[in-house]
């Protein structure tokens, strides 16, 4: 045949793609609409703070992300930073000046004016608020100013390289309030904000519930979003359910249509057609045993070593219920930005485990535990949730001669326990969107470490990939940290946290952000 | 002699002021002791309320926490808190939250009513019932059927409000769908916790009742009412019911402090806020302000109905009413005058 092949195709193609413009078009100028007005999503315990930018709460957070809206969203499934109520950033090459150019068209609740002043007030308020607003600050690490050009172009000033400011940016934490907000003290700020989002706080009666409603005109929606303007119901109701069985039974019996935290163990009972399951694994550092290698036995490399590989982490999983999600494989979650698998060097391995412990002199005693020159090889882990884990991991240990006791505090002795450097390991998650999580917790620079190790490389290509702007050069060095992190067993990776919920099945839109979030702006109800 | 008014006064002032002076004691007693158990408990207050807001990004920086101690009254000597505490609690500042931030005399304002609701009906429907059953047991002609009336109640008491609660909730809320399974919002809300709350609170005043009904049912005055040919119901309403009255407003006085401050099951399975709820709260979030807060006001209303039971005593029993003259002892021959009322009247 002569005739060219382009040529074909380009007539073929026309019509083709004619058409489709026509169906996006109309997919689009169909608006999506709401069957029902109100929805009522049963939340699982008192979120305390409504203030997004101070809790981190997950349950606060779930409700704080429908009232205040960010400079920039992330895109859960890639990672990259869009547009949102800034219309462009750009950023120096050191990190350490951050210019952003809002939307001129935004108001807040109170109908007061998004300006470059505002986000300003914001950024100072937050570095005053010191350790009541404890991830911001975090965050706002090295915050020198914030430096106003014109109304709507602002600069943000850091005295030292800050990676993950940018996408601090996408998240609630940094998430802006109106001026009178700003203005109000944190305890005040704690029982409503007022926020530019989709809704605005209605009530909240503690240990009761939270109501939000939905807020007129709005029209700045993400891009990441399904539809653009208003939300799509009018108001939706947060009771506080703090009884499991409450919660699944309210679902089953209509009086709830979404409800937060579905127990793991009744996950088969509603995957049915009837309900709508969500889920999505926690960014971060996944569920671990975390180590405080200045004590004499976890300072032991072939004991944390053994620790790592007699672990099996796909039992852990069945055990404890969670098939929904999947077993760690680094330092951070799979759902992580940078996440690189290191599971060959994690791989369960018992009998390569006790090999090691023999080699270092570890000698089974008459009970089963090891021994060495009269000392048990026996370390303890504190912690304030996950216990069936952490049980099935000492179960697991036991089996090649290690004994791990467990130390359940409250939260509060916990952190205490941080404070104070007093553990052998903490077993814990830590939950950040960026790959800096690595830097919070392993760093022994970063004011709240968790990890107590001693190791410059480590802490060099940390405090590296936190000041390095090329993403590629910055993935590099977060895939070296994981290889480090793992290699030298400073981290006994447990389980992935998943975040699940359900809903009956006809609610539709119910999405998560990039820090697994929930994002209710195009929830709606069909017939 | 016919008593002076002044008299009368010095005799109201002498049996009223032991009273006061015991209830102001077991006041300032139970803030005390709340105070230094408190404080002698390990760890800190501070870390463990910001833990609760903060999760994973808790600061342990420990300037900071310094400022934020200092900011909620807990720094200095334990001396310094605990009378810098005690003053401001005399003058009704119970300060303010370190978990919520919200001051601890709104919260426990906000809580109370719904708290007083579910106990009063709680209360109400475990007397009425366990009245009712003692009632049907005094008059059953059988001995089998009365035993087995007898052996009902205790099942209120073995069975946890926990499971009690839930069940009535699948049957009545998600079953049947007549009450809401949870909240304070709805007033019906306030009918599956109270029933589950009657059932241990009934169980218990059904215990001291119905002892002091069957022990009065072998006394003479019952025997001789009896030949008198009263009907059973005259007996047990006139006779038995006033005789039995003492214990059982002493049991009351009890139910009522446990009633105050023990709704936390049930407040927890029926997600209501209130009294019980704000407690667990504050002990998990070691938020010293609050529990020290809740303690005082629960003491309080303990305390207020321990001196309306004693004085109702005096209503109740005339052989308990403070005499005149300053005597501790009656005149026998009054003693006997009034007892013989009581079993003729």
């Amino acid at each position: 045949m002569s005739r060219s092949t382009p040529q074909f195709s380009r007539w073929v193609a026309a019509p083709v793609a004619a058409l489709a413009t026509v169906g996006l078009l109309a997919a689009c100028s169909t608006p999506l609409a709401s069957a029902e007005d109100t929805v009522i999503f049963a939340i699982k315990e008192d979120p305390t703070c409504l203030d997004p930018q101070q809790t981190s709460m997950t349950t606060a957070l779930n409700i704080g992300r429908q009232v205040v809206d960010s400079l920039t969203d992330q895109n859960a499934d890639t990672g990259e930073i869009v547009p949102w109520l800034a219309e462009s950033f750009e950023t120096n090459d050191d990190l350490t000046a951050f210019t952003f150019t809002l939307r001129d068209d935004v108001t807040f609740s109170d109908d007061t004016a998004l300006t470059a002043e505002v986000v300003k007030a914001n950024f100072d308020a937050l570095a005053a608020l010191g350790s009541a607003a404890s991830l911001a600050s975090q965050y706002l690490a090295g915050y020198e100013d914030t430096v106003v050009s014109d109304d709507s172009t602002l600069t943000v000033n850091f005295s030292t390289p800050n990676a993950q400011f940018l996408q601090g940016t996408s998240t609630m934490t940094l998430g802006l309030v109106a001026e009178a907000s700003t203005a109000a003290t944190a305890e005040e700020r704690c029982q409503s904000v007022i926020g530019s989002g989709p809704f605005v706080y209605d009530s909240y009666v503690p240990n009761d519930s939270v109501v939000i409603v939905k807020r007129a005109g709005y029209d700045w929606a993400s891009t990441l979003r399904e539809h653009s303007g208003e939300a799509l119901v009018s108001t939706i109701e947060f009771p506080i359910i703090t009884e499991n069985g409450v919660r699944t039974g309210g679902l089953e019996s209509g009086e709830f249509d979404i409800i937060q935290d579905l127990p793991y163990a009744d996950e088969a009972r509603f995957d049915t057609d009837d309900f709508n399951l969500y889920s999505q694994a926690n960014t971060g550092v996944p569920n671990s045993l975390i180590p405080n290698t200045s004590r004499p036995i976890v300072s032991d490399d072939a004991v944390r070593h053994a620790m790592l590989l007699g672990t099996d982490r796909e039992e852990i999983k069945t055990l404890t219920g969670a098939t929904n999600s999947e077993p760690p494989t680094s330092a951070l979650t799979s759902s992580t930005t940078g996440f690189d698998s290191q599971a060959d060097a994690m791989e369960y391995d018992p009998d390569a485990a006790m090999a090691l412990l023999d080699d270092a002199g570890w000698i089974e005693g008459a009970d089963g535990i090891r021994e060495k020159d009269g000392v048990k090889l026996s370390v303890s882990v504190t912690a304030f949730y996950a216990q069936d884990v952490l049980e099935t991991v000492q179960m697991q240990l036991k089996k090649i001669g290690i004994d791990l006791t467990l130390n359940m505090v409250t939260a509060g002795d916990f952190f205490g326990a941080i404070a104070s450097g007093d553990y052998d390991f903490l077993g814990a998650a830590l939950t950040r969107t960026d790959p800096d999580a690595l830097r919070v917790l392993f760093s022994q620079a970063a004011s709240s470490h968790w990890a107590i190790v001693d190791d410059a490389e480590l802490e060099s290509v940390l405090a590296e990939q936190a000041t390095t702007a090329d993403a590629d050069a910055r993935s590099a060095l977060v895939e070296q940290a994981q290889e480090l992190i793992i290699d030298n067993a400073y981290l006994i990776p447990t389980l992935e946290t998943t975040q699940l919920h359900a809903s009956v099945a006809n609610v539709d839109g119910v999405a998560f952000d990039s820090a697994s979030r929930i994002v209710l702006y195009d929830v709606r109800i069909a017939e | 002699m016919a008593p002076t008014p002044r008299d009368r006064l010095a005799t109201i002032v002498r049996y009223l002021a032991p009273k006061l002076v015991q209830f102001a004691f077991v006041i300032w007693a139970t803030y005390t002791v709340t105070f230094l158990l408190i404080h002698f408990l390990p760890g800190d207050p501070v870390l463990a309320a910001l833990s609760l807001k903060g999760g994973d990004a808790t600061t342990t920086d420990p300037a900071e926490l310094a400022a934020l101690r200092a900011q909620y009254g807990l720094d200095g000597s334990l001396w310094q808190q605990y009378l810098g505490h005690f003053v401001s609690a005399l003058r009704g500042d119970l300060g303010v939250s370190i978990a919520t931030g919200q001051p601890v005399t709104d919260m426990v304002a906000r809580a109370l009513p719904n708290t007083a609701a579910v106990a009063v009906l709680a209360l109400l429907l475990g007397v009425v019932t366990a009245v009712i059953i003692t009632f049907l047991a005094f008059v059953s002609p059988w001995r089998w059927l009365r035993q087995t009336l007898l052996q009902i109640p205790p099942l209120g008491v073995a069975t946890p409000a926990f499971l009690s609660g839930l069940v009535l909730v699948s049957v009545f809320s998600f079953g049947l769908g007549w009450f809401p399974s949870s909240g304070s919002r709805n007033p019906l809300g306030v009918v599956l916790p109270a029933i589950t709350l009657a059932l241990p609170v009934g169980a218990i005043f059904f215990q001291v009742f119905s002892a002091a009904v069957l022990e009065a049912m072998t006394g003479p005055y019952v025997f001789t009412a009896v030949a008198k040919g009263l009907s059973t119901r005259t007996i047990f309403l006139r006779h038995v019911l006033r005789n039995s009255l003492l214990p059982s407003v002493t049991i009351l006085g009890l139910l009522i402090g446990y009633l105050a401050g023990g709704t936390a099951v049930v407040e927890t399975v029926f997600s209501r806020d209130g009294i019980g709820r704000i407690t667990v709260d504050a002990v998990l979030a070691r938020d010293t302000n609050v529990i020290q807060g809740v303690v005082i006001i629960v003491a309080l209303v303990y305390s207020v109905v321990n001196l309306l039971v004693d004085l109702s005593y005096g209503l109740i029993d005339p052989r308990t009413r403070p005499t005149l003259g300053g005597r501790r002892g009656l005149s026998t021959r009054a003693t006997a005058a009034r007892e013989k009322a009581v079993v003729e009247s």
